[in-house]
This record gives structure tokens, C-alpha cells and sequence, in this order.
């Protein structure tokens, strides 16, 4: 194939490109918008991931003691919690730390003790961190049944209805997904079967002439891919700068939300959405022209 | 150039085009193929360019077997054959010039090479200075020249022609039929199925003639033949 018969193929997929004209922008926006929720759902789901596993690595369990127990009491089952499997570290916080937390939580001249007149209610309590994420769960049990506990907490509920959500997300994105990509490829299809319709009689003359089919079918496949890529460019620039719009305001108003911000990981999604729109586009075209371009 | 042998050809729908036909045609020819409409003069057409396959038989161009090919051999096959039909199937969004370059441009010649041979061949079919007409703004004799200068413009060495004169008044056909002869007096081996009993008659070539798939005559400066 010589270069000048590539720049043949290209002057005829966008002149029916033009030809084409509205048909060609519903599959563009059809691409774009199938396109757009991909990525919306994978940003989603990765950065769901990202604080899923960010908590989880980071769970606490907090064993509450009785608050009639005294210190000694207190004091005398931490080693009894240390040698609990799995523990790495136990950690006292006594009741009067934990007014000394709350009180620089108000603000720094805000006496609570005096308002909550002059009783502290707070419990002492333990901080205590296990190995592994699959071992808090076991480790809450064991600190319940130890002496003067009165209750334990633990994230893990939390965690577990996160990864529940998660899992509804990709459920619904896949399926979404799908639908809007099947719609996607039957507009391209229909596109490019306008125009293998628009020019059946060129069509019919070059075979006489003797063209090869794939000459006949390059412009075709080429204008699907590209109706594909320029859904998937818009897609990439409306996600990219949404994004980026999330990114910076979240970061200053919700600042426990930790958003993925690896600009690396970013344009790896916006590259793929390139690649998922042109082989959409492809896809398209190659059933219009196995269906309707005999050749 | 051109050889049938015991070729019959039976459609799907259980009409038999073709029945046991044996015909041979010397390179340089010029041959009428004529016969009442079904005799198959358009089943014999659609053989030699590969658009159908014998039911059995076989099929020489060149020499060569064309039952057997893979589908790029079929567009090379192609290109040594130049067609011609009734209804010029001219395309109407392009000029004269670009119709002719079209034939040239699938084939992957150069710009170069289409703007140096175009002109030559428009002027040898009669349409110099037309070249930058639409064909709505042609007469029906002028638009089957740029259709016959599209069949020969990469220079085919088999030029069939499918009731070329068809649609044209008698005087025009005259006009074709002299510029198919001279095509054929330069080298070009011409095919042309026909109803026009004068031009077959005035011509004096060699005649096929077909009826119900079989040749019930083949003579050299033959006549039309039948009576109606």
C-alpha cells in the first residue's frame, strides 16, 4: 500500500464524514457519553478502592473500660491484652488524656470539664492495633471477654459496607457500560452503513475496475475508528478537567476524603479511552461493512 | 484470450443460463454476443469478470483458469478487462476529468500519472475540452464516451461492452460503435452484447449468437440473424 493511497483513504473518510453530518454526531456523542460513564465509574471505583484500603491498614480497635474501674484495675489488664494473638501495640488512654483531646478539639479556651460540672465522664480506654486487617475481628472478640472491658469498637463494619458499595458500583458501571457500548457500536454501524449506502455505486464501479476489497474498505473502517476516537477525545477532556475541578476543591473543603491525584494513573485512563473509543468506532464499522459492503 | 469449455451455468433459484456452452475468442477480436433476452448473454458476461462461477466447466482468460482465485486475484483479474454498460453508471458528482481519474486513482497511480494520461485518453474518445463537465451536462452519446474512456484508461486488454448503445439514438450509436472499433483496430480485444440488429448487420465481425444458454451460431462477418 503506498503512502499516498493512506492519505486517499483518509480524504474519503472525512469527506463522508462531513456528508454524514448529524449521524455522525450522534455516534460521536453516543461514543462520548458511553465513554465518560466508563470513566466516571472507573474513577469510582478506584478511588473507593484507594479509601477502602487506606482504612482498613489503618483500623484501630478501641477497647472502652468500665468507668467504675479503677486505674490499677485498669492498668492490670494490659498485659493481659498484649498477649492476645495478633496485637502489635497497645496503647492507654486515660480519662484524663481523653479530656485533654476533647478539650483541644473545641478550642483552647474552652474549659469542658467545668461545664460538664467538674465530673469527667469519659472512660479510660486502649488503643490497640492488630497485624493484619483479617485479625481485627478475632482480636475484638478476645478483648471482650477480658476483665472490665465494658465495650469494644471497631471499624471493620464500616469497611465491609465500603466494599459492599464498592461492589454495587462496578456491578452497575459494567453493566451500564455494556448497554451504552452496544448502543454506541450499532450508531457507528448505522453511520457508516449511510455511507457505504451513499456511495454503493462508486462502490460497485471500483470493483469493476478491479480494486482490491480492502482498498474499498479502508475509508470506512477508518471513519468509524475516527468518529470512535473523537468521541473517546471529548469523553478524556470532559472527565479530565471534572476531575481535576474534584480534586482541587475536595482537597481544601473534605479533607478526610483521600482522592486519587497520580496524574500517571490519570492519563493512563484517558490514554485507554482512547483506545476503547477507536476500537468502538472500529467494531462499528467492520459490522456495516461485513453486512453491507459485499464485495 | 477468452475460452469457455463445456461451461453450464445453473442459478440457485434452478434456471439454467448456460448449457454445455464451448466458445473461443483470439486476442484482437471483435465479437457480437446477441440472442433474445434469457439466452445468457449476461450470465456469459458475469463469468469472464468473476462476479459468478460456473455450475461446470472451465474458464481461460490470458490462458489462465479463473475458477479457481483468491479475491485480490479477482481485482487483478479485473483490471485487464474494461466494462462498459448501458446505463453509463457515470459517477454524477464528478466532473468528466475526475470520473476517468477515479479508474486511475483506485488502481494507486500518481497524480502525475493521471493528469498526464486523462487528457490523451479523453481526447481519443472524442471529448477534448470536456473535462471539467458534469455529466448531467452531457448528451447520452458523450456520457457512454467517458464511460468507455473510463473502461480503457489503464489500458485493459479485453474491453467488454453490455449493450453499450442501448440507450442511444441511432445516429450516436454509430458514433460509439466507430470508437469501439477503433479501440479494437488498436489491440484491444472487444466483447459487445447487442439487441441493435443494424449495427450487427452494417458491421460485418464475428457473431455469437445465443439461445437458451446454447451457441446456435457462431460466424465470422456474420449478421443479426433473426427475424422480428
Amino acid at each position: 500500500m503506498k503512502v499516498r493511497t493512506v492519505g486517499y483513504f483518509f480524504k474519503q473518510a472525512f469527506k463522508s464524514m462531513w456528508r454524514n453530518g448529524w449521524m455522525g454526531v450522534a455516534a460521536v456523542t453516543t461514543v462520548a457519553i458511553t465513554l465518560l460513564i466508563v470513566g466516571i465509574f472507573t474513577l469510582l471505583v478506584i478511588n473507593a478502592d484507594f479509601i477502602a484500603t487506606d482504612l482498613e491498614s489503618d483500623v484501630e480497635i478501641i477497647a472502652y473500660m468500665d468507668v467504675e474501674a479503677s486505674r490499677s484495675e485498669v492498668l492490670e489488664v494490659e498485659e493481659q491484652i498484649q498477649a492476645i494473638r495478633g496485637v502489635t501495640e497497645v496503647k492507654l488512654v486515660t480519662k484524663e488524656e481523653g479530656l485533654e483531646i476533647l478539650n483541644k478539639k473545641f478550642g483552647q479556651d474552652y474549659d469542658l470539664l467545668s461545664s460538664l460540672g467538674g465530673v469527667n465522664p469519659l472512660p479510660d480506654l486502649y488503643r490497640v492495633k492488630a497485624d493484619s486487617p483479617e485479625n481485627v475481628e478475632p482480636v475484638a472478640k478476645t478483648l471482650e471477654r477480658v476483665a472490665h472491658v465494658d465495650k469494644v469498637d471497631y471499624g471493620q463494619d464500616v469497611i465491609d459496607k465500603l466494599f459492599a458499595v464498592i461492589r454495587w458500583v462496578r456491578l452497575i458501571g459494567a453493566g451500564l457500560v455494556l448497554l451504552l457500548g452496544l448502543g454506541a457500536i450499532f450508531l457507528v454501524a448505522t453511520t457508516i452503513r449511510l455511507t457505504v449506502f451513499a456511495r454503493r455505486k462508486e462502490i460497485q464501479i471500483m470493483k469493476y475496475i478491479g480494486a482490491t476489497d480492502w482498498f474499498i474498505r479502508w475509508p470506512f473502517f477508518i471513519e468509524g475508528m475516527v468518529l470512535g476516537f473523537i468521541g473517546a477525545m471529548l469523553a478524556g477532556v470532559v472527565l479530565y478537567f471534572t476531575y481535576d475541578f474534584l480534586v482541587t476543591n475536595i482537597r481544601f473543603s473534605l479533607t478526610f476524603i483521600p482522592l486519587i491525584s497520580d496524574m500517571g494513573l490519570i492519563m493512563k485512563i484517558l490514554g485507554s479511552l482512547l483506545v476503547a473509543g477507536t476500537f468502538v468506532g472500529a467494531l462499528g464499522s467492520l459490522i456495516s461493512v461485513r453486512r453491507f459492503l459485499q464485495v | 484470450m477468452i475460452q469457455l469449455l463445456n461451461v453450464s451455468k445453473i442459478y440457485p433459484n434452478k434456471v439454467q443460463a448456460l448449457n454445455d456452452l464451448t466458445v473461443k475468442i483470439d486476442r484482437g477480436e471483435f465479437v457480437f454476443l446477441v440472442g433474445p433476452s434469457g439466452a445468457g448473454k449476461s450470465t456469459f458476461i458475469k463469468l469472464l469478470i468473476r462476479e459468478e462461477l460456473p455450475t461446470k466447466g472451465q474458464i481461460l482468460v490470458g490462458g489462465k483458469s479463473i475458477l479457481r482465485l483468491r479475491k485480490s486475484e479477482v481485482a487483478k483479474l479485473r483490471r485487464n478487462i474494461g466494462i462498459v454498460f448501458q446505463d453509463f453508471r457515470l459517477l454524477t458528482d464528478r466532473t468528466v476529468f475526475e470520473n476517468v481519474a477515479f479508474a486511475m486513482e483506485v488502481l494507486e497511480h500518481s497524480k502525475k500519472e493521471i493528469r498526464a494520461r486523462v487528457p490523451s485518453v479523453l481526447e481519443m474518445v472524442g471529448l477534448d475540452g470536456k473535462g471539467e463537465y458534469f455529466p448531467h451536462q452531457l448528451s447520452g452519446g458523450e456520457q457512454q464516451r467517458v464511460a468507455i474512456a473510463r473502461a480503457i484508461v489503464n489500458g485493459p486488454r479485453l474491453l467488454i461492452a453490455d449493450e453499450p448503445t442501448g440507450n442511444l439514438d441511432p445516429e450516436t450509436s454509430w458514433e460509439i460503435m466507430e470508437l469501439l472499433n477503433d479501440i479494437n483496430r488498436r489491440g484491444t480485444t472487444v466483447l459487445m452484447a447487442t439487441h441493435a440488429r443494424s449495427i450487427v448487420n452494417k458491421m460485418r465481425k464475428r457473431v455469437i449468437a445465443l439461445e437458451q444458454g446454447r451457441v446456435v451460431r457462431d460466424e465470422e462477418e456474420g449478421g443479426y440473424g433473426y427475424e422480428s
